[in-house]
Formats: structure tokens, sequence, C-alpha cells
């Protein structure tokens, strides 16, 4: 026997109390653990993201804001449409190297069993240019040529949740016209893998949108020139110029005051699952009081009290620990998609990144939480003189 | 023979709130090496106050407590832990034996606290000493009340003490139980063992040589039996 195993029979005498308490504990350090596995994901995936646009900055319509150009990246519909010639005037602009046009519309596919109807997005293009911007794009079949009609591309992830192959028909649009799918994109890894991709053209003309577009995409010839760019566009009326460095920092901001919302959940939940150790500790301690006094008669110092209580808040705290990491990685997908709610935008790809480190720091973490809550009561109990300790069965 | 414990003018006082309570009033008590003595008296007189200054858990109020020619007055806890591991083996009428640990791991406790544990040999043979060979592996629960008295006077023999203290050993024991637990102490006081037990069974406190009778904090009698 040694005092580890000591301390752990000890626990084991008031079993329900000990699993509660470890559960409290488990409970803080998985969330604490999640939180942190998503700080580092987010960002990571949002950089992904960002820099998979391949554009530098978008020109969208005028009193859209900040969080509609952010939506666009995710696939968002804006109510309100660029003027005609606004296309021509950024493509004007001497240090634009492209400026392409893009059309997004969103339709309610019905499901013909369930009757459910699920919202798509479809992305007018003109796919010479976009390849320009995404030259790692690739396809299973072929590309559309943009005079192309009645033909589309689909996301890798949309083919595979609808089921959906190279030479199928969709019907589209109010008069359910028969668009045939002439290629799926391989996987991009952010949102491309969700749309549906329509010449520009043919997009307009479908949805009753002639001439319409909702965005600009333009990429600068030199990155150093953006903001000398993003100027010169908003002398365009009714332009409104959102760079890709704007989007994040927006997105970053306002991730950050989800973050910090969760954070100081977190910090509750911590200090409420510490006062929970040291109340169980003390009640533990005092109960066994007179047992601690025998201990000193048979030959217990003070220490040897305090370590065995020191020990047994490690083993309730690094248990709690393990639990939560373990539930943690185990839930993770669960916990993800309730962060994702919170969160007012989220990458595609999964925010919750785990590392080895990350693991080494929850568990360090659930282990200096138990020497800290136990330093009190071991404390307490090292200072008993035998005499106070058996007191009660005194004459 | 000599005195393994010789306490000269022991007093001891404790505060309730503004009240005084004198335990003990100059007491003078010596017990030579293998001796067998028993302290009687009614409730209140100051049995186990002292027996708690003899085994150095409390610290009397005045006088002078010689353990083993050590004089144990003004030592500091940590000196006093080493004399008591060393010197002394403590039994409780409680038991105070850990639930959840077997007969074994209890008895092992202070090997535990001495930094001596894992001898699994020394285990064994204070466990046939007190008549528990085959139930070293029983919980405290699975144990007649004798036996877990039993468990506890391992416990308190396992660092090899020179004196055994007991208080009230067979106070929570039937009579032929407690008569079962001092044929014990009569087996291991002749070994050689020095015992000073607190009862307040006088059928059982004649069994001892020597016969203290506390009353009002002073000894007011001692006889001599063998």
């Amino acid at each position: 026997m040694n005092f580890l195993t000591l301390a752990a029979k000890n626990l084991a005498r008031r079993r329900g109390r000990t699993i509660l308490t470890v559960l409290g504990v488990a409970i803080a350090i998985s969330v604490l653990f999640s939180l942190l596995s998503l700080n580092s994901g987010y960002e990571k995936e949002l950089n992904k993201e960002v820099s998979s646009m391949g554009v530098h900055m978008l020109a969208v319509p005028k009193g859209c804001p900040y969080e509609a150009a952010s939506l666009i990246i995710h696939g968002g519909v804006i109510p309100k449409y660029l003027a005609a010639g606004d296309l021509e005037n950024v493509s004007r602009i001497p240090d634009v190297e492209l400026a392409t046009p893009m059309l997004m519309h969103q339709f309610l596919k019905v499901d013909e069993k369930t009757g459910k109807s699920t919202p798509h997005i479809i992305y007018g293009i003109k796919m010479e240019e976009m390849l320009q911007l995404k030259p790692w794009w690739k396809v299973e079949g072929r590309f559309f040529a943009d005079n192309e009609t009645k033909v589309m591309l689909v996301g890798r992830d949309l083919a595979e949740k609808e089921n959906l192959t190279v030479g199928q028909v969709l019907p589209v649009g109010p008069k359910k016209e028969n668009f045939t799918i002439v290629g799926i994109l391989e996987r991009t890894g952010d949102q491309d893998d969700q749309f549906h991709f329509f010449p520009l053209k043919e997009a307009q003309r479908v949805f009753n949108k002639e001439d319409k577009i909702t965005t600009i995409a333009v990429k600068v010839r030199d990155v150093s020139r953006i903001s000398a760019v993003s100027a010169e566009m908003e002398k365009i009326p009714d332009i409104q110029v959102v760079t890709m460095t704007q989007i994040m920092g927006t997105i970053m901001n306002l991730a950050g005051s989800a973050k910090s919302l969760l954070l100081t959940v977190i910090v509750i939940a911590l200090i409420i699952s510490a006062f929970g150790i040291i109340n169980t500790l003390l009640m533990s301690v005092n109960e066994r009081t007179r047992e601690f006094g025998m201990m000193k008669a048979i030959g217990a110092s003070g220490s040897d009290i305090g370590k065995m209580v020191l020990m047994e808040t490690v083993i309730i705290t690094f248990g709690g620990g393990i639990i939560g990491t373990v539930a943690a990685l185990v839930g993770s997908s669960l916990i993800e998609s309730f962060v994702k709610g919170l969160l007012p935008y989220s990458p595609t790809g999964s925010l919750i990144s785990f590392s080895p480190s990350l693991v080494a720091f929850a568990l360090g973490f659930s282990v200096a939480l138990g020497l800290i809550c136990g330093i009190y009561p071991a404390l307490k109990s090292a200072r008993l003189t035998p005499m106070e300790a058996i007191r009660s069965g005194l004459e | 023979m000599s005195g393994i414990i010789e306490a000269r003018g022991i007093s001891k006082v404790y505060r309730r709130g503004r009240e005084e309570i004198h335990a003990l009033k100059d007491v003078d008590f010596a017990v030579n090496k293998g001796a067998f003595v028993s302290i009687i008296g009614p409730s209140g007189s100051g049995k186990t106050a002292l027996l708690n200054v003899l085994g150095c858990l409390d610290t009397p109020s005045g006088g002078s407590l010689k353990l083993n020619g050590i004089e144990t007055i003004g030592l500091k806890e940590g000196d006093l832990v080493k004399l008591r591991r060393e010197n002394l083996g403590f039994v409780f009428q409680q038991f105070y034996l850990i639930p959840t640990l077997t007969a074994r791991e209890n008895i092992e406790l202070p090997l535990l606290f001495g930094h001596q544990n894992g001898n699994k040999r020394r285990i064994d043979q204070v466990l046939r000493m007190v008549g528990l060979g085959d139930r070293g592996d029983h919980l405290p629960a699975q144990l007649s009340g004798g036996e877990m008295q039993r468990v506890a006077i391992g416990r308190a023999l396992i660092n090899d003490p020179k004196i055994i203290l007991a208080d009230e050993p067979t106070g929570n024991l039937d009579s032929k139980t407690s008569e079962m637990i001092f044929g014990l102490f009569a087996d291991l006081n002749r070994r050689g063992m020095t015992l000073i037990i607190v009862t307040h069974n006088l059928e059982l406190a004649r069994q001892a040589q020597k016969m203290y009778t506390l009353k009002d904090g002073r000894i007011v009698g001692c006889e001599n039996l063998s």
C-alpha cells in the first residue's frame, strides 16, 4: 500500500459524492478543453477559407453591412443588386487585375419523398475568370463554358449529400427547367463544396435577374495596392468595398465577443467546481477529524495527513480532467455544432483542432486545480494536533 | 526494573469558555518496563486525559513526563511524532479502522507513515499474533467487533512499540469478547510488552499486575494485584 492507494480508498468511502465531484470537474475541463481547441481551430480555418477565396476584395451594394460581406463567403444571399455599369467602372481602375461579376441566388429544393425543403445556394459565375481566381479548382467531368445553357457544376459535399452524379438532370427555377450536371468539383475544403455553379447568364435568365449581379470579386495586381484600389472603388456611387482583411477582422471581432462570453461561462464553471471540490474535501476532512487523530497517534505526521488529503483532491481533479478531455474528444462534433450556433460566422471545416500539447495542458490544469483546491483542506487537517482531533473522545 | 514512564506532578487544565476544567491535578505516575497496568475510575475522573498525556497526544499544563528516559515536555511536534512512532502503540474504544482498507492494510498504516510500507512478513507475523492469520484480506465490515479490535491491536503492534496504551479497548465489546481481548493483552505482556489500559470494567482491570484508581483528576488508589 502507498499514499496514492490510501487516498483512492478514502475517496471510495463516499463513492456517490466523489463521482459527482469528479463529474463537476469533468464538465468544466471538457468545456475549457473544447474552447481552447476551438480557439486555435477557428482562426486556422478562417484564414484558410478567406485565402481560398482567391479574391482580395469584394464590391457589394452600398448599405450592405459587413456581416453581409461575410455572408457572401458563407453563401448568403443579399437582397440588393449592383448597377449595370459598376463592373465596367471597377475593371477600369488601373491596379485591378481581374474583376468578375457574380450573382448569388437561393432556391428551396423540395424533397419529393419527405416534402421537406432545403435551401440551396446558386452562384452565377464566369467560369473562365473564376478559374483565374481559383486555379486550384479541379473537376470530375468538365467545367462549363460561359456561353453554355442549362448546365451546372456542383460542390463535392453537396453532391455527396444529395447523391448527385455527373450527367444527372435537376429541375431548376420557377419554370423547373432541366439543368445537367456537367461536373462535380473536387473537394476544396471550403464553402465551394456546398454550392451550385451556373454560367452567370443562365443564372440571371432562370431566376429573372437579367443583367443583375450581387457582387464583384476583385483581384489586384499587387497586394500592397489593396487599400489604394479600395479607395478608388469607393468613389463609384452605390458601391461599398469590403477587403478580405476587413472581413476577417470583423469576423474575428465578432468571434472574439462570442469567445469572451464562452470564456466567462467557463471561468464561472471552474470557480463553481473549485468551490465544489473544496466543499467536498472539507466535509470529508471534518468527518474524519477523529480518524486523523488516530493516524497521528499511530505515527502519522502533519505532512503525511496533508499529503493524503492533497492526493485525494488531485485524484478527483485529475480524474475529472481525463474524463472531461475524453468527453470533449468524443463529443467534439456536438460541442462544435453548439459553438457554431454561437459564432457570427463559421468556416466549413472542423473548428476544433486537437493537439497533444492541448491535452497535456488540460490535464496539467486539472492537477493544478486540485493542488489549489486541496491546499486549504490539507493545511487544515495537517495542523490539527492529535488531541484536537480526538478531543470528542475525551471524558 | 527501570521506569519506562515517569510522570511527576502532572496537571491538565482545559478551558471551556470561561470555565476551567482541572482534568488532572498533580499526578505522579510511574510504570516499569514490562509492567501491565490498568487505570480505573468513574466517568470524568481523568483516565483518558492521563492516557493522552502519557501517550504524548496531549501536552500537560504542568509537571514533567519522561518516556524511556527522555523528557517529552517542550519537544517539537516533529520529535513527538518520531517518539510516538518508535515507542508507543495506541488502541481506542472505537477501533478507528478505515472501512475501505482490508485488515492487512489497516495494520500496515503505521508502516506507511513510518515509510516502511510493504513489509509483508511483518504484517503476516502480526496478523498471526492477534489471531487473524486467515482474515487479513477481509474488510472491517466483514469482521466481528472482537476481530476489529484485534486488527486495531495489530495496528498498534506493527511498529514493535515498547508500550501499548489502550483506552477502553473493550468498551464496545461483549463480555466474552472482552475476555478474549484481555487474554491477548496478557499474552503480549508475557512476551515483555508494557501495557497501560484504561477501563471501566473492574473485573478485567484486576487481570493487570497493578491497578490505579482515579477520581476527580487525582490518583486515589494503587493496588498491586499479582
